[in-house]
């Protein structure tokens, strides 16, 4: 574009008019040059082609058909699949991490904040359904048995003087609780975007801001005088939506509803980046400024991808909860925020297939490494997973800077 | 006083020779009768007088020992087996005045009636034995030491019953021991064990005995703060003994006094007495808005003169309150000045960091921890405990948690950090990754939790003013965070390294074509700003706790912030805005609207929504670099 104005401007017609066509054919080249660099990977031809179309159905095949039907064989346990259903429920708040981060060029460090402002809604309705502890308040209210327990009277109040929260009823019903799961997180976005975006806090300034948002939460779920169960956290769930929790059908149906959810979260958000209101986004994280003087309001498209991926967040830590039987402040730690970042880095920003196999490889080396070993010469313990991880946040940076994903596509090459 | 200091010396000879008398083997050979009536045989008296003779001699070498002559308080509580009752009490207070605190012991045992009469001396016996046929034998200890006594065997001499005569103190002496128990510590020579004595008379229910003596050290003491608190606590007893009923005025006059003295713990008692009185206030008829005062009745004006003690009550009340407030908030304020000293030196590497290279060090939290390990080193390797002090390793642990965390983090840009320059995001994660590493690899040394002590100089404070007490631990640090800026300053602005470093900050191209190393300017930079973190654990130690995730949960955030408030690249800016963040945290913490306090959390939520209130306005921080770079 530049060099065919440039060349234009300058010197006499016939020049610049042999000129444009040597461009034009230059730049033809040079794209089929791309095109063919991009698509040449180590498998060539009609095999990558085909491994290119069907390996991602393939691996949506085996999530929904094969690991449920290698469970009810006797193959592999209920663990397992609970398991895979958790890390799904991760992997959705990658998804929306890297919507922000991969293509926005936003880092944000509170998606673990999203992710248990919608696991404790899930978990307030499930505690309302939960273990049979706790007893009628004045209100008719039965309080859930996990506040019950730790409930902080003041001074001078009897156990009988316990009182559900205000805060607590709306989450009594299903379907209030999974719209203001997904409608908490979303506000909660919008007013920490509305406030860091507006004043163009950028890059790593919002990082740490976001990061001690997701401490300050964190603090507060922790206290035990906001009756959210302190330290505790939310327990003793027993029923969804009238299912016990712990039947294997039902836990099964979770991992469906999970998987289901993330290939729905997959669909949008590649729905979204494959817009025009995905190149503003990459235009974003490429050269705001430019943007911003081309006549676009930057911040208004930062703040719909941000409380997008806060919205997926929280349906995450909806999923999740449930699947987990418990959930604590543990979830919304600042470093529990920080290893969204690395799922997503492991598997390879900018790609949102990545992000899902970034997720389930990261998780599933925790699940090997957090046990102990017996290794040849040394005994392998929990403790040293700090090691590899510490590793992965370092080799991921230095040396795959395009992760899991850039290995994919070096084998079968990229589609453009 | 120099008994203080040798504690042994007094002990030693006393010990050895006040037992003389006992482990003569004649004692435990004599014959029935003579066992009959101990105290008048003639072997034990001259005894006796050798070691008085002996202990003359010793009073004569050691002049400071002369308060605690033992055979003097052997001889005075020799008395208490005396019939005549006024010579008991003279000599309970004698032995009260004379100031040595293990009198405080032997008044205890002698309201208790462990003293016994045996051959002549006073002895203790805490513990009886019984026999097969039920004949109860005493074991006998000493009077001054509480060693037990040796027989002939080298056992604890058994004694049966019948053979000691019991001292058993009367009513009336007994509750006069309890008095003059506390008297004890106001004739001590020590000022620590005085202050004490003088605070113990004035609680309640009060010392009447001490009276005069408090009144005399009012006047007399030496030491400033005594005189205020003998004040005090003479002021408190004449309060509970003076009733509001038959002599108001001279218990207003106590209260008015207390309020001017601005009495901490006059408050309580004060408060008490003032919600008394309020419930009398409350009980009195409801009278007529606008009634002339002429038209009441006699009983009911005199009824209205409760309002007047109510008011002395109260103002002395807010006099002490108000006081207290003040001098609450400044040492808030003193408090905030130490954490923002610490904060200063944890963000002032960062700021530097980010500045130049435009890397953000995550793992900078776990610098600081380094600091603090090798502090902890330090501490070990000279063998310093609260115990057997040896303050000196504090003085070498400032270079070496200096020294340590430059290392490492010299370490970490060698390997990590110089690949990742102007990508701060991804700067972030991979130091990010160094900081577990690190905190793993200490853990795993160390555990989860050590204690470093600190020296002696840095425990105790000075009282600025009354109640005031500022710490020396965080004045030391204050004045170390000063040093530490003055020599940052220094080196930026005067040094060759300095004057790289701030070009390579403003233009890294074009220092690097004048000649400038910058990559070995950036080695140091980063060593450098490691090195000053590292200093901030070594603070830190005073004042707080060391564990592997020291940094990484309480300070790496709040530096960073104090970064984003005060700006990158001025030295000021920081400075300023980690004052400013460390005062508002420990201002905010204890406000409260009534019975509701802020607390810890809440604060540091509010400072969070004060911040991203305050970037709002100043995007770039209080002090934000203009021009060209101000879009880095």
């Amino acid at each position: 574009m530049f060099r065919r104005t440039a060349v234009t401007q300058t010197g006499d017609q016939a020049a610049s008019d042999a000129s444009l066509q040597s461009v034009e054919t230059d730049e033809q080249k040079l794209w089929e040059d791309r095109k063919t660099e991009a698509e040449s990977g180590l498998v060539n031809g009609q095999l990558s082609i085909f491994l290119r179309r069907y390996v991602p159905w393939a691996l949506f095949f085996i999530g929904l058909v094969v690991i449920p039907a290698l469970y009810y064989m006797g193959l592999i346990t209920l663990g397992t699949v609970n398991m895979l259903g958790r890390y799904m429920a991760f992997a959705i708040v990658a998804v929306g991490l890297d919507l922000i981060w991969g293509y926005t060029g936003i880092l944000s460090l509170c998606q673990a904040f999203f992710f248990a402002l919608g696991g404790y809604a899930m978990g307030m309705y499930l505690a309302h359904h939960g273990g049979p502890e706790g007893i009628i308040d004045a209100n008719n209210w039965k309080i859930p048995a996990c506040l019950y327990v730790v409930y902080p009277y003041k001074v001078g109040e009897a156990p009988g003087d316990a009182l559900v929260p205000w805060f607590w009823k709306p989450f009594y019903t299903l379907p209030v609780t999974v719209t203001l799961g997904l409608l908490i997180p979303g506000i909660a976005a919008l007013a920490i975007g509305y406030f860091g975006f507006k004043s163009r806090v950028r890059g790593v300034y919002f990082a740490i801001l976001t990061q001690a948002i997701t401490v300050a939460g964190w603090l507060v779920f922790c206290m035990n005088n906001m009756k959210l169960c302190g330290t505790n956290g939310l327990t003793r769930f027993d029923r969804i939506a009238g299912f016990k929790l712990t039947t294997p059908h039902v836990k099964v149906s979770l991992y469906i509803i999970t998987l289901l959810a993330l290939v729905g979260v997959y669909a949008l958000c590649k729905q979204i980046v494959r817009s025009r209101l995905g190149r503003i986004l990459i235009a974003i994280r490429d050269d705001e400024t430019t943007l911003r003087f081309s006549g676009y309001k930057p911040y208004i498209y930062k703040l719909f991808a941000f409380s997008l991926a806060g919205m997926i967040a929280g349906l995450g830590g909806m999923l999740y909860a449930p699947q987990m039987g418990i959930f604590t402040p543990t979830n919304m730690e600042a470093s529990a925020s920080i290893l969204v970042v690395v799922w997503v880095a492991v598997g390879g920003r900018g790609a949102l297939s990545g992000a899902i196999l970034g997720t389930l490889a990261v998780n599933l080396l925790y699940n090997f490494f957090t046990s102990e070993k017996n290794l040849l010469l040394f005994t392998w313990r929990a403790e040293y997973w700090q090691f590899i991880l510490g590793g992965l946040f370092i080799g991921v940076v230095l040396l795959f800077p395009g992760g899991l994903i850039d290995l994919w596509n070096r084998l079968v090459g990229k589609a453009k | 006083m120099c008994l203080f200091l040798v504690p042994p010396l007094p002990y030693f000879p006393v010990f050895s020779f006040s037992r003389f008398p006992f482990s003569h083997p004649l004692h435990f050979h004599v014959s029935h009768n003579e066992l009959m009536n101990p105290p008048y045989s003639p072997m034990s008296r001259i005894c006796i007088i050798i070691s008085l003779i002996f202990l003359q001699i010793i009073g004569i070498l050691y002049p400071c020992l002369a308060e605690v002559d033992d055979a003097f308080i052997r001889s005075e509580v020799h008395k208490f087996a005396g019939d005549d009752a006024a010579a008991r009490k003279a000599a309970i207070m004698t032995l009260a005045q004379s100031g040595d605190l293990r009198v405080e012991a032997i008044l205890e045992s002698y309201k208790l009636g462990e003293l016994y009469l045996w051959n002549g001396e006073v002895v203790l016996c805490i513990e009886t034995i019984e026999d097969e046929d039920f004949n109860e034998f005493c074991l006998l200890s000493d009077l001054l030491t509480s060693e037990p006594i040796l027989d002939a065997d080298g056992k604890q001499a058994q004694i049966p019953l019948e053979e000691l005569e019991e001292i058993s103190p009367s009513r009336a002496e007994r509750k006069l021991t309890n008095s003059a128990k506390f008297l004890v510590r106001l004739s001590s020579p020590d000022p620590e064990i005085r202050m004490s004595g003088v605070k113990k008379c004035g609680d309640p229910p009060g010392i009447i005995e001490g009276v005069p003596q408090l009144e005399a050290m009012v006047q007399n003491d030496p030491v400033k703060k005594i005189r205020y608190i003998a004040k005090e606590s003479l002021l408190l007893i004449r309060l509970s003994r003076t009733s509001l009923e038959q002599d108001p005025d001279a218990h207003l006059e106590i209260v008015r006094e207390l309020g001017e003295m601005k009495s901490l713990r006059g408050l309580p008692r004060l408060q008490e007495m003032f919600d008394e009185l309020m419930i009398e206030v409350e009980a009195l008829p409801d009278f007529e808005e606008g009634t002339d005062i002429e038209d009441l009745e006699p009983a009911d004006v005199e009824a209205l003169g409760i309002y007047k003690y109510a008011i002395a009550y109260k103002y002395a009340i807010n006099q002490i309150s108000n006081y207290q407030g003040f001098v609450g908030g400044v040492g808030n304020i003193f408090r905030g000045l130490s954490l923002g000293s610490v904060l200063i030196l944890m963000a002032l590497g960062l700021a530097i960091t980010f500045g130049l290279m435009g890397v953000i060090n995550m793992a900078h939290g776990e610098l600081m921890m380094i600091g603090a390990y090798a502090t902890f080193e330090m501490q070990r390797l000279f063998g310093h405990t609260p115990d057997s002090p040896s303050d000196w390793y504090y003085v070498a642990a400032l270079p070496v948690s200096f020294l340590a965390a430059a290392f490492v983090g010299y370490l970490i840009e060698l390997s990590v950090v110089r690949h990742l320059y102007r990508r701060p995001l991804e700067s972030l994660l991979a130091t990010w990754g160094i900081g577990l590493l690190l905190i793993q690899l200490v853990r795993l040394r160390y555990g989860d939790n050590i204690g470093v002590n600190a020296p002696t100089w840095a425990r105790g404070g000075l009282e600025v003013v009354q109640d005031l007490i500022v710490p020396y631990s965080r004045c030391f640090i204050i004045v170390l965070c000063g040093l530490c800026v003055l020599l940052i300053y220094y080196l930026m602005n005067y040094t060759k390294l300095g004057l790289r470093m701030r070009a390579t900050m403003q233009n890294r191209n074009m220092a690097n074509s004048m000649g400038v190393n910058t990559q070995r300017v950036d080695r140091y930079t980063f060593a450098f700003g490691s090195g000053i973190a590292g200093v901030a654990g070594y603070a830190w130690t005073l004042i707080g706790g060391v564990t592997p995730d020291m940094g990484q949960n309480n300070f790496i955030i709040d530096s960073f912030l104090v970064v984003v408030t005060g700006g990158v690249g001025e030295l000021i800016g920081v400075i300023c805005a980690g004052l400013g963040i460390g005062v508002l945290t420990k201002v905010i913490e204890p406000l409260g609207i009534g019975s509701m306090v802020v607390g810890a959390i809440w604060a540091k939520i509010l400072l969070l929504i004060i911040i991203v209130g305050f970037i709002q306005f100043k995007p770039a921080g209080l002090f934000a670099p203009k021009g060209r770079l101000s879009d880095v």
